[in-house]
């Protein structure tokens, strides 16, 4: 589904962001990046969802090479993927419902399908009651759930999280992750970036570890999805200031 | 197609919820179009001025004293052979002393200067094309016994240059307000796109189209072009209804009224208005839709 191929990126200011990158995820797989502030797993998202060209390498996603893409057609690989980022990035003015709605009518769907729709989503992430809320009005686990919301609302095949952990409480954090495994269940693939690795730790689940823009590890990627505990051992605890590379 | 009304909609939207940089451009291109319309008008009016100027205009050929009328009168069939000449009719000295004394008013002086009577026989010239005129005197000069020329049309010269004058200068004005208003129009978008620089990045992280992106701002800087031509329109008719009136007090002119140009001026100010709002917006949407992710939201 998501192929790099010795993947390069380095930026107008010199920053080697990426060094020769090559990593495969597959349909339907809950994969962690982790890595400390500036390692290179921002670089690592954008370059999948197209906000920055490899300096060199390819990419491949759902088989089109990504790496050359023209920008008219850069929507519509979008529409294949769901954002949650770790600020939520919702619309204060906005309701629960056209906060979510927002993201169909973006894509040109019309109102009767988003009327059906978005009730819909938002009750697989259990908001339903509070579709008239404005975020405001909402915990920081609620809003982030409503950014979750937003992300499948589209149905995409990817749903791609950003720290999405970052603002909200360690019972909330393991929420997420958990809503997160069951939208994983039903074959949409995850990636999730996070610097927490007591969860990734809870969660057994393939991880790679990006260190100074290369991948360091790649624990749990086998075919059978057994990983053992020792594995998620060598995930280290970066220090909360440490700054490899900055990106 | 499918999501023109939302769009419009949310276009109409950012026009009130950024109201005081959109009242900026309004007025701003209110007096734009209004300047460039009242050049316009004035310079339509002086032409329709010169072209009855035109119409009713009369060339004196006055013929020299040591000619007899009889040969004034030889003189004058030599004028109506000139080319773009329409008609010329004798006026005898007498006649021109007659004209002479009911403009002086006063008949003893009159009787004195009477005595010494040297006005010309003359003819009066009509021309056909008037544009031909400074050619038409020349040729008229070359006949023997022609003194000299004075004409009507000096009024109509002047009207014209003072016309020419206008346009000049109202098209430079129109020029440097345009290039303003469009400026000001991207400026007032760019704040627009800047208070909702979050929705744009969720666009796009979504997957909306560049066209999808750009359509609400295009159709603000639209609303707001329009909204200044209807503005405009009804500023200019007034200005136009209290200074003409006060110029036809002053001078005998016949001005066109107001009802015969409205819609004409109507039309080209929207036209106007409309396009300069849409270039405007474009400037701004521009930038925004080369930058991706953080940089939309100035991280």
């Amino acid at each position: 589904m998501i192929d790099f191929k010795n993947v390069s990126k380095t930026y107008p200011n010199g920053t080697h962001a990426l060094h020769d990158v090559s990593l495969s995820i597959d349909k339907g797989e809950f994969v962690f990046i982790v890595g400390a502030s500036g390692a290179g797993k921002s670089t690592f998202l954008k370059l999948i969802m197209h906000e920055e060209t490899p300096t060199s390498g390819e990419i491949i996603i759902n088989g089109t090479n990504t790496s050359n893409l023209k920008r008219s057609k850069v929507p519509y690989l979008r529409r294949h993927m769901g954002i949650v980022f770790q600020d939520f990035r919702l619309i204060e003015k906005m309701t629960v419902f056209d906060n979510v709605a927002f993201a169909m009518r973006a894509v040109g769907k019309p109102y009767s399908v988003i009327k059906k729709r978005v009730p819909y989503v938002l009750e697989l992430v259990g908001l339903k009651d509070k579709m008239k809320c404005k975020p405001s009005e909402l915990s920081g686990g609620e809003q982030q759930r409503v950014s979750l919301a937003r992300a499948l609302v589209n149905n995409p095949e990817i749903i791609i999280a950003d720290e999405p952990t970052g603002n909200v409480d360690p019972e909330m954090s393991h929420e997420i992750i958990e809503l997160l495994s069951e939208i994983n269940a039903k074959g949409t693939t995850v990636i999730v970036v996070t610097h927490e690795h007591d969860l990734v730790r809870e969660f057994s689940r393939r991880v790679v570890l990006i260190d100074h823009g290369r991948i360091k590890s790649d624990i749990g990627n086998n075919d059978n999805n057994e990983y053992s505990a020792e594995e998620y051992s060598v995930v280290p605890d970066y220090p909360e200031n440490a700054v490899v590379i900055p990106d | 197609m499918r999501s023109f009304g939302y769009l419009t909609k949310e276009g109409l939207k950012n026009v009130w919820s950024n109201r005081i940089m959109s009242i900026a451009s309004v007025c701003v291109l209110i007096s734009c179009l209004v300047l460039t319309g009242a050049a316009s008008l004035f310079s339509i009016n002086v032409e329709a001025v010169v072209e009855s100027v035109g119409q009713t205009n009369e060339t004196s050929v006055y013929i020299k004293n040591e000619y007899s009328q009889l040969e004034a009168v030889y003189i004058g069939k030599e004028i109506e052979k000139v080319d773009n000449v329409a008609s010329a009719t004798f006026f005898p000295k007498e006649d021109a002393m007659e004209k002479f004394k009911v403009q002086l008013d006063d008949d003893q002086l009159f009787a004195e200067m009477q005595d010494r009577n040297k006005l010309p026989d003359a003819f009066i010239v009509v021309m056909d094309d008037l544009s031909k005129y400074d050619q038409t005197v020349a040729d008229i000069m070359k006949i023997e016994g022609v003194d000299k020329v004075s004409s009507h049309s000096e009024l109509a010269k002047k009207l014209t240059d003072i016309s020419n004058l206008v346009g000049a200068i109202s098209l430079g004005v129109t020029l440097a307000l345009t290039i303003v208003s469009i400026f000001i129009i991207a400026n007032t978008i760019r704040a627009t796109m800047y208070s909702r620089r979050y929705e744009i990045s969720i666009m796009k992280s979504v997957g909306a189209t560049n066209s999808f992106v750009r359509w609400p701002f295009l159709i603000e800087g639209m609303v707001i072009g329009f909204v200044s031509a209807v503005v405009s329109t009804g500023a200019i008719a007034i200005l136009y209804e209290v200074i003409m009136m006060a110029i036809q007090k002053a001078v005998p002119i016949t001005v066109i009224p107001i009802t015969d140009l409205i819609w004409f001026v109507a039309g080209i100010f929207a036209v106007a208005g409309v396009i300069i709002g849409f270039f405007g917006s474009l400037i701004s949407i521009r930038k925004y839709l080369k930058i991706e992710g953080n940089e939309i939201l100035g991280w």
